[in-house]
């Protein structure tokens, strides 16, 4: 396409995409003339499976012909039923015949006798010490008060008596008198009734260890046996009553699979299973690229040489990260057909066995391309970090286990798709493909929205990080160095002045460390505080000090890194107005999140008691609204937002202290709206280079919503300037529609007239253009 | 040698030039030796038809220097102007005006000479036809026939050393970056190539050319700029730095200069 034209004829675009596609091309042919990578994609895959299908035939096959060792206590007098027969269980209680050689029988000696206590410290150390995988011990009279309680059943029945009163504890010999119950006044009859036995038939146990799979199994086929024959117990019960032997079960539930008809069958299984398999094979499928096609080309000298080259930085790293998701898309494919095909073949003749529905394949191809392309941007990431080729296979490591935790723990937890698990990256995408999987369409394209904004923006940001990485100097001409732990802390000791990107992750990540200790700790000691007390100690230890202290350690300037800076009267007003005129929208928007996306009932529940607490009003708006506003603020607005802001990106500064602004607040619903309302505070911040602005902005959002949240209906009615900006429903006060859209119009204007100020502008845009320059 | 309104001393020759470098500073940061100085305030120019070379031990801040002339490195400070391109504003347009080639721009290990050297001529914006014919030319010319489908990890240090050089020139540019060329080449191979490189300033070419071989500067370059700890010591021909010194040895003047240097730097720090 681009051929034919001369050079200056082509525009920038046309460049770009032709130098991106030429980078890809040489990087693709590199691998394919690379034997490790051929073998890893397409040669691993292929006899792998079919290898580890045999050894798994092999060694099930040695498993399972192992017999299980029994022991039997107490089983002296002879069962009716039997239970066992020579000198193992009744071949009549086994579905086939080769089962019963599966279960070896010893029987304990007869002249052992001993208390209850002797017998169970018997049988339990016969477990422990493996001699036996199981023991089963019947106390003694278990076998007379079986036949006892049978007995009893029968007389009654041949006596022609009500078997009222005739129950498992009733069980006794001999006939009584019982004086009837009165029916009128005066009268008494007696009634002969049959109470064979007072004693209850003792319990026969059977011991076992979780703790080793020998005795699970041997407990899962004893089990069997055992249900068996209670069942034929129950069946000689009844024909002692003259009862037929379905009497106590007349009719069985009849069950349909309606997968089945609908091609879904076993869909459930595959939609776990899949899943975690696409994701690990396309993670390992991009992970040894990346670190070849980046620390490899600087071990071995060719990164200079590219670099030198007309291609951007940008062109280059696209280049290498279209080659990347390609071999994790083959990587996973192939690995997925070998593995299907080894699973067809190998159990594909099993009544058991259902192979993936079609929908499950369809859904799996589309979901290829983002997952391979989500572990392709942070494997380009990490592998552009590392030195060398032995460095970034060090990071794989860390890789897999913060990703398979996000992949594992979901579906092993059975965790359902919604806006919590959607917002988190990689969780989300997996439990959407699930859902799919599992052919609940419509519920998984209800959150395909949130899943694929976090996922490209994870993707955005690992590519950013990709690029910066082939753009920094120290990155790519890094030589090996030996860690000192002192010249590391004296480095940054105090020696910026404002904080660095590194220091503001670490401020963000703090808050959300100590969040969860105290949280934690004050749920295992016990402690229930108030409101009040709650609230102060998690905007003064938990979002406070964690700033403060870093603020000590790791910069010079105060101001300038909490931009402590008096404002214009403009940015006040404007601040104020705007927390005045948006909240109506703030409002309703925290209302539809809540209709949308119900609180948990338990978490519901806690939040009222909270809340019910008695506290005034003016408490409330100082722990609720004023602290945090000064809080919240020197720490996201200030310490953070200057941090981030240190790689001169303001966008991506913005972005990244309010994502640790919402996930502060460990309520979603709550994260959802400090999301919405961190955007603002952080334009407000970004353009009037002041925090107060954003504190008074903070405190009136917070304290609005407060004074709202105690107003009633009567309160309402009572003025009337309210009656025209809200109604009284059932979920409490709602705006109007025109006084919300309004509101939004209106705060819209306010920003522009904040912003129309030429110098600030002109200082913003310099900031954004120094940052392109890069 | 000239002065600027300073009263610094700039190395120049007056007309218009290929490469001007205008107080070229370069700092970075060690965690442990705290800020190093790698350049500090260069400032030459190299006009076409010329060899200027970079003499100076290791660790003078040649490598630095022409990674900053090639746009691998940001300037602490300074301006670079590279066929009337701006180093920092126009980085694009600079890369594509010159070929670089150091001891570090090493080959492919799994492409041939023809499909490295047609890499690197598609990223400098040449169509296929027109590589096809360019790259016959020079493959010729730099006798590479009999490598041209030979994989880079076959090939002798004299080969890739050759596949280099075609790599930098398949775009024709007007300026060629050389840092260390000869480095780990036997005499044969290194004679070679530093013929070849005459030939190219012979063609026209802006050559900058670095080492810290006396004999090499001796032989090849036109004008030479003698670099110790970030800093140009002297400048110029060997005719005005052999009057300048009152030396004719190369080698000896730049020992002399190099103790001069020492002798004031210590007399600073007392």
């Amino acid at each position: 396409m681009w051929e034919g034209l001369e050079l200056e004829q082509r525009g920038p675009f046309m460049m770009t995409c032709r130098n991106i596609w030429i980078v890809f091309a040489r990087e693709i042919r590199d691998q394919l003339r690379d034997r490790r990578t051929i073998f890893m994609v397409a040669i691993l895959p292929v006899l792998l499976y079919p290898f580890l299908g045999m050894t798994f035939f092999q060694i099930a096959q040695f498993m399972g012909e192992k017999p299980s060792r029994i022991l039997v206590i107490g089983a002296r007098e002879p069962l009716d039923p039997p239970l066992f027969e020579n000198k193992g269980f009744a071949e009549s209680l086994f579905l086939s015949p080769d089962e019963v050689s599966l279960l070896e029988v010893d029987f304990l000696s007869e002249g052992s006798r001993g208390s209850e206590k002797d017998w169970r410290s018997l049988a339990e150390e016969a477990v422990q010490s493996d001699r036996y995988d199981a023991v089963l011990y019947f106390p003694p009279g278990f076998a007379s008060r079986l036949a006892a309680f049978r007995e009893g059943i029968r007389q009654q029945i041949q006596a022609g008596l009500p078997a009222e009163g005739i129950s498992r504890s009733d069980v006794s010999g001999g006939v009584e008198n019982r004086p009837a119950a009165e029916s009128s006044p005066g009268q008494y009859e007696s009634q002969r009734t049959v109470v064979v036995s007072r004693s209850p038939i003792p319990s026969p146990r059977v011991y076992y260890s979780t703790a080793n799979d020998r005795s699970q199994t041997a407990y899962r086929r004893l089990v069997e046996v055992l249900d068996r024959w209670a069942d034929r117990v129950m069946e000689a019960n009844l024909a002692a009553a003259s009862l037929p032997p379905d009497a106590a079960r007349p009719f069985i539930f009849e069950t349909a699979d309606v997968a089945v008809q609908s091609g879904f069958r076993g869909a459930a299984v595959w939609a776990k299973i899949l899943p975690i398999l696409l994701v690990i094979w396309a993670l390992t499928g991009a992970f040894y690229p990346a670190v070849d096609l980046c620390a490899g080309e600087k071990e071995r000298g060719t990164l200079e040489t590219l670099l030198s080259s007309p291609a951007r930085r940008g062109e280059i790293v696209l280049g290498k990260l279209a080659a990347i998701t390609l071999f994790s898309m083959a990587t996973a494919v192939l690995n997925l057909i070998s593995m299907g095909l080894t699973g067809w073949l190998a159990f594909g003749h099993l009544p058991d066995f259902a192979a993936p529905p079609m929908i499950a394949i369809f859904w799996l191809a589309v979901a290829l391309l983002p997952v391979s392309l989500v572990f392709s941007c942070l494997a380009l990431g990490i592998a552009a970090f590392a030195r060398s080729t032995k460095e970034g296979q060090y990071y794989l490591m860390p890789l897999l286990f913060c990703t398979l935790p996000l992949v594992g723990v979901p579906i092993a937890r059975g965790l359902e798709l919604d806006l919590g698990t959607a917002l988190v990256p990689i969780t989300g995408l997996v439990l959407l493909l699930k859902t799919m999987i599992e052919g609940q369409v419509a519920e998984g394209l209800k959150f395909a929205i949130p899943v694929a904004l976090v996922t490209l923006g994870g993707c955005y940001f690992a590519l950013r990080w990709a690029v910066y990485q082939f753009n920094s100097e120290t990155v790519l001409f890094r030589e090996s160095e030996r860690f000192d732990l002192g010249a590391w802390l004296r480095h940054i000791f105090r020696q910026r002045a404002v904080p660095s990107a590194a220091a503001a992750l670490t401020c963000g990540l703090a808050i959300l460390l100590m969040r969860f200790v105290i949280t934690n700790v004050l749920a295992r000691i016990g402690v229930s505080w108030n409101l009040v007390q709650q609230a102060l100690l998690s905007q003064l230890v938990v979002v406070l000090l964690p700033v403060v202290v870093l603020a000590a350690l790791l910069t010079r300037e105060i101001r300038p890194t909490f931009l402590l800076y008096l404002p214009t009267w403009r940015a006040v007003a404007g601040a104020a107005l705007l927390a005045l005129l948006l909240h109506p929208a703030f409002f309703t928007f925290q209302q539809v999140i809540v209709r949308l996306y119900p609180l948990d009932p338990v978490l519901k529940e806690s939040l009222k008691q909270l809340t019910g607490q008695t506290t005034e009003l003016w408490q409330l708006l100082v722990v609720l609204a004023l602290v945090p506003a000064i809080c919240e603020e020197l720490a996201y607005r200030g310490f953070i937002l200057s941090g981030f802001r240190s790689t001169h990106r303001a966008f991506h500064a913005l972005i990244f202290a309010t994502i640790f602004f919402a996930v502060g607040h460990t309520i979603l619903q709550q994260s959802i709206v400090a999301f919405s309302a961190g955007l603002i505070l952080g334009l407000i911040a970004l353009q009037s280079r002041s925090l107060f602005p954003c504190m008074i902005y903070h405190a009136l959002h917070n304290g609005l919503l407060i004074i709202e949240g105690s107003l009633n209906q009567n309160q309402i009615a009572s003025y009337p300037w309210m009656k025209t900006l809200m109604t009284w429903t059932d979920e409490g006060p709602v705006y109007h529609m025109p006084v919300v859209v309004f509101g939004i119009l209106a705060a819209g204007l306010v920003f522009a007239w904040m912003t129309s100020r030429p110098e600030v502008l002109r200082a913003y845009l310099a900031e954004e253009e120094s940052a392109h320059s890069d | 040698m000239n002065s600027d309104e300073s009263g610094r001393q700039t190395f120049s020759r007056p007309g218009d030039a290929m490469v001007k470098v205008e107080n070229l500073t370069k700092h970075y940061d060690d965690l442990r030796r705290g800020r190093i100085i790698a350049v500090d305030q260069i400032s030459f120019s190299a006009h076409a038809g010329e060899i200027f070379g970079l003499l100076g031990p290791n660790g003078a801040g040649k490598t630095t220097t022409l990674r900053l002339l090639s746009t691998l490195l940001k300037p602490t400070a300074g301006r670079i102007v590279i066929n009337g391109f701006d180093g920092l504003t126009q980085p694009d347009q600079v890369r594509r005006s010159i070929g670089f080639m150091s001891v570090n721009t090493a080959v492919y290990d799994r492409m041939t000479a023809w499909e490295m050297v047609e890499y690197f001529g598609m990223l400098y914006g040449l169509s296929r036809s027109e590589l096809q014919g360019r790259m016959e030319q020079l493959f010729d010319r730099l006798k590479m026939r009999e490598i041209r489908d030979l994989l880079g990890s076959k090939m002798s240090t004299g080969m890739k050393q050759k596949v280099s050089i075609a790599r930098a020139l398949v775009h024709d540019p007007p300026v060629l970056i050389f840092d260390e060329p000869t480095a780990g080449l036997d005499v044969l191979v290194a004679r070679a190539l530093l013929s070849t490189i005459a030939e190219l300033r012979d063609q026209g070419k802006c050559v900058i050319f670095s080492t810290h071989i006396m004999r090499e500067a001796e032989k090849l370059c036109d004008r030479i700029a003698i670099l110790y700890r970030g800093r140009v010591l002297a400048a110029g021909t060997l005719e005005e730095l052999r009057r300048d010194y009152g030396q004719d040895d190369l080698e000896e003047l730049f020992f002399q200069l190099i103790t001069q240097a020492e002798t004031t730097m210590i007399g600073k720090r007392g």
